[in-house]
């Protein structure tokens, strides 16, 4: 860990036990080290003592501002660290009215973009001992000696497209900004697909579907998905059945992301939680790409004033059918 | 919507699911009926109380059952008898059409169309087309629940 | 039965093996390692620690037919399951096959056994992979199992110098061997490499936890650890020992099914009833649900702590959120105090 780390997790939590500790607020979410130096975990911080676990560093990656549909109903009020893109989640709830803006406390952390462990190794050729980071590098510690290689190289693909690191809302900013990042070509792998032919396409889509556990964590990890019964588990009609067949797939897989039509944050959650890696912000960025094309630029999440474009029209709209 | 299912095997004759708004849509098919105009028995009209009641839903369940088109008819724009029906469904459908055809769908397999209830002639017209187009495209096999097929 | 085939040649004995039935073996699934069934060109990897999904989808399938009825007016057909074919699985790890015996023990040393699963569970001959290099996820030190044998298969296999030496264990196992005629060669004068093979040990204090956690239901622990747990089931379809199923019924008057299909503690409407009414209504119900069962429940009858070690709650929980989070939860402070 690099002092300027040391340097911020002190930061933090200075900032964060005056507000709990005085009484503000009865609990902090952040992030406590996992069994591994490449995990962190999410910290419900209610203590002294709680916050001595307080961590901040390159494995962050858990979005905290979905637990505050549940802990905002045990608690008064609370504080979460938000990174560029919990913060846009956190605007999400706020805009869908699951959560109420004075009942939370946003401390902002600039996020200089979360570590991929799978990357790390790769780079490597070995699980790392441990890393180092500088300015713009890291270098990873194995018995067989050290590697330096840039920090863009080995962050998740989420991070490495993501061009709002910084967060959009906050009550303090806690370090300091990193600017807004270039635009990444996230819509690239989007519009690759677009170009096959029709059968070509579906047959890519049956085949990253089909290794589909129906575990959900895309949906449990997402920030759109905050409604309080899914159509999934709704019986009747019963929209979602529960056999693994091809139909089945796509019936889940379509209507979870049109779901997030206007409403998604593109901030990877689901697809980082999935176990078989399906590519499903693919289908989030479908919808993100065409409602800028119809509709206008808009990226969910980055202000909450601004109306989402499922739920306005102009008279005078755009339309993807062949009858204008 | 299981009784309409199709036999893919010999003679096929596509599906067609129209959803038809009732103010408009499904008055134009009324007038088309009473006018004695003809469009394909391939059509099947399910009644909406408007094409924003659509959710994308109904449409993934109809080919999961076994249609081979759907087509969703409404009020033009600015016409919607609840003021805005039809310009949220035109922002949602398009999102969805758009969607379904990543997903691999063919482009004329989803449809929206604008029908007044004056417009028998074109409810009659655009019936026939849609499945003219699908006639020609084929049966439809993505998303149909392989397990309706066998028990049909 | 000893016998020795070069790595190269491996492919040549798969497509020998495939065709007397499905043959399933780790596979290269986009950029995940599965059990797939074997096709040519298949792109198998066996270097791999531990698949995505565990191999227990072979005896007790993500989704399988219990019957199919067809009605033509008053006549009802009624279809049975189809037959089960032999199959074989290759390339499993011991920890996933202590993991299948765990399930043996619910499904088949019961009476009645569980008919389908068994039918599977013999007609399957298992070429189970001594494990030489575990992945930093993988605990199994912690259960005792040693990761270059597994008691309980068919046939042994290890990967030594470019080559894969296979050991018959079992009547079925020499069977499968003898199929596979002339593509083996003779490896009576082959020896198993020693391995003693480490993996990470959490050190976790195993001994009599079964037994503390009968009065601690109503334990604090339990109030905290839920707390990250986002109600997702990745942990239960990706462990090896568990094995819950829902069944499930599709149809209408013409003709349906009856099956069943994977189903998950983590999920809400695991334990809803029919009224509405639900015995687990939240997370850390269900939290405790899963840990409670594979650490007293599981033991409580069949003797033995519900996992393996295999890492794979450790490396697929989205929130880091695990068994050994669990055990050191119930295990490293609140027994010490007392």
């Amino acid at each position: 860990m690099a002092e300027r780390n040391l340097d911020s997790v002190k930061k933090i939590r200075e900032a964060v036990s005056q507000d709990l500790l005085g009484g503000r607020i009865s609990q902090v979410l952040g992030w406590e080290k996992g069994h591994y130096w490449w995990q962190s975990r999410p910290l419900f911080a209610r203590s002294e003592a709680d916050l001595e676990k307080l961590t901040w560093d390159s494995f962050c990656v858990i979005n905290l501002s979905r637990y505050l549909l549940e802990e905002l109903k045990d608690h008064e009020k609370v504080g979460v660290l938000v990174k560029g893109c919990d913060a846009r989640a956190f605007n999400r709830l706020l805009q869908d009215n699951m959560v109420k803006r004075e009942q939370v406390i946003l401390y902002g952390l600039p996020c200089p973009g979360m570590l991929d462990y799978n990357r790390l190794c790769e780079e490597a050729g070995a699980v790392p001992d441990g890393i180092v980071e500088n300015n713009g590098t890291v270098v990873l510690k194995t018995d067989g000696g050290e590697k330096e290689v840039q920090r863009e190289d080995i962050m998740l693909d989420k991070c490495r497209e993501c061009v709002y690191p910084d967060p959009a809302a906050y009550d303090q900013m806690l370090l300091s900004p990193q600017g807004e990042r270039e635009a990444a070509e996230r819509f690239k792998p989007v519009e690759e697909l677009e170009e096959l032919p029709a059968d070509e396409r579906f047959a890519y889509w049956e085949k990253e579907l089909s290794r589909c556990l129906r575990c959900y964590a895309c949906r449990q990890a997402c920030p759109f998905c905050s409604c309080r019964e899914c159509f999934v588990e709704q019986e009747n009609p019963r929209w979602q059945g529960r056999a693994y067949q091809p139909s089945e797939n796509f019936m889940f897989h379509l209507v979870r992301a049109y779901h997030g039509t206007g409403r998604c944050i593109d901030c990877g959650e689901c697809e980082r939680s999935c176990p078989v890696d399906i590519p499903l912000q693919e289908l989030n960025r479908k919808l993100i790409k065409d409602i800028n094309e119809l509709y206008g630029d808009y990226e969910a999440g980055l202000d909450a004033e601004a109306e989402p474009p499922l739920l306005t029209y102009r008279p005078d709209d755009p339309a993807a059918f062949s009858e204008k | 919507m299981s009784a309409a299912l199709n036999d893919n095997t010999a003679g096929w004759e596509p599906l067609i699911v129209s959803f038809c708004c009732n103010w408009c849509s499904y008055a134009g098919g009324d007038l088309a009926g009473t006018s004695r105009m003809t469009y394909p028995a391939n059509v099947k009209v399910i009644r909406v109380p408007c094409s924003g009641r659509i959710n994308p839903m109904f449409v993934l369940r109809a080919f999961q059952r076994g249609a081979d088109g759907v087509l969703v008819a409404g009020c033009h724009p600015g016409d919607c008898h609840y003021t805005s029906g039809n310009y949220q469904s035109r922002r949602r459908l398009s999102a969805f059409k758009r969607l379904v055809e990543f997903a691999g769908f063919e482009p004329e397999r989803f449809e929206v169309r604008w029908i007044s209830s004056s417009e028998g002639d074109k409810f009659a017209e655009e019936m026939t087309e849609m499945t003219e187009k699908i006639k020609a495209l084929g049966p439809n096999g993505k998303m149909r629940d392989a397990r309706w097929q066998s028990v049909i | 039965m000893k016998k020795i085939i070069a790595r190269e040649k491996l492919p040549e004995l798969w497509k020998s093996l495939s065709e007397l039935g499905p043959l399933f073996l780790p596979v290269q699934e986009g950029p995940v390692v599965l059990f797939q069934p074997w096709q040519e060109g298949a792109e198998t990897n066996l270097d791999t620690t531990n698949t995505a999904v565990p191999p227990k989808d072979l005896f007790l399938p993500r989704e399988e037919t219990y019957m199919q009825y067809r009605c033509k007016g008053k006549e009802l057909e009624v279809i049975p399951a189809e037959e089960v074919k032999p199959a074989v699985l290759f390339g499993v790890h011991p920890c996933d096959l202590y993991a299948v015996e765990m399930l043996d023990k619910v499904y088949m040393e019961q009476d009645p056994p569980d008919e389908l699963y068994k039918k599977r569970r013999e007609n399957t001959t298992i070429v189970a992979l001594s494990c030489a290099s575990p992945d930093p996820f993988c605990f199994c030190n912690d259960f005792d199992v040693n990761p270059a044998e597994a008691p309980g298969t068919d046939v042994m296999a290890q990967l030594k110098n470019g080559s894969v030496l296979l050991e018959a264990k079992t009547d079925k196992g020499k069977a499968l061997l003898e199929q596979a005629g002339d593509l083996l060669e003779d490896g009576s004068g082959e020896e198993f490499a020693r391995r003693e093979v480490k993996t990470a040990d959490f050190n976790l204090k195993l001994d009599g936890l079964p037994e503390d956690l009968k009065n601690r239901f109503e334990d604090p622990v339990w109030d905290e650890l839920f707390k990250s747990c986002l109600g997702c089931g990745v942990c239960t379809y990706v462990c090896p020992t568990c094995y819950c199923f829902d069944v499930e019924d599709f149809g209408h008057e013409a003709g349906g099914e009856r099956f069943r299909c994977w189903d998950s503690c983590m999920y809400g409407h695991f334990t809803e009833m029919a009224g509405g009414h639900n015995p687990r209504p939240g997370r850390k119900e269900r939290v405790r649900q899963r840990f409670m069962h594979k650490l007293r429940y599981y033991p409580e009858t069949f003797g033995q702590i519900a996992c393996v070690g295999c890492g794979r709650c450790l490396r697929s929980c989205p929130v880091n959120l695990d068994i050994v989070q669990a055990i050191q939860a119930l295990g490293g402070e609140t027994v010490e105090q007392r």
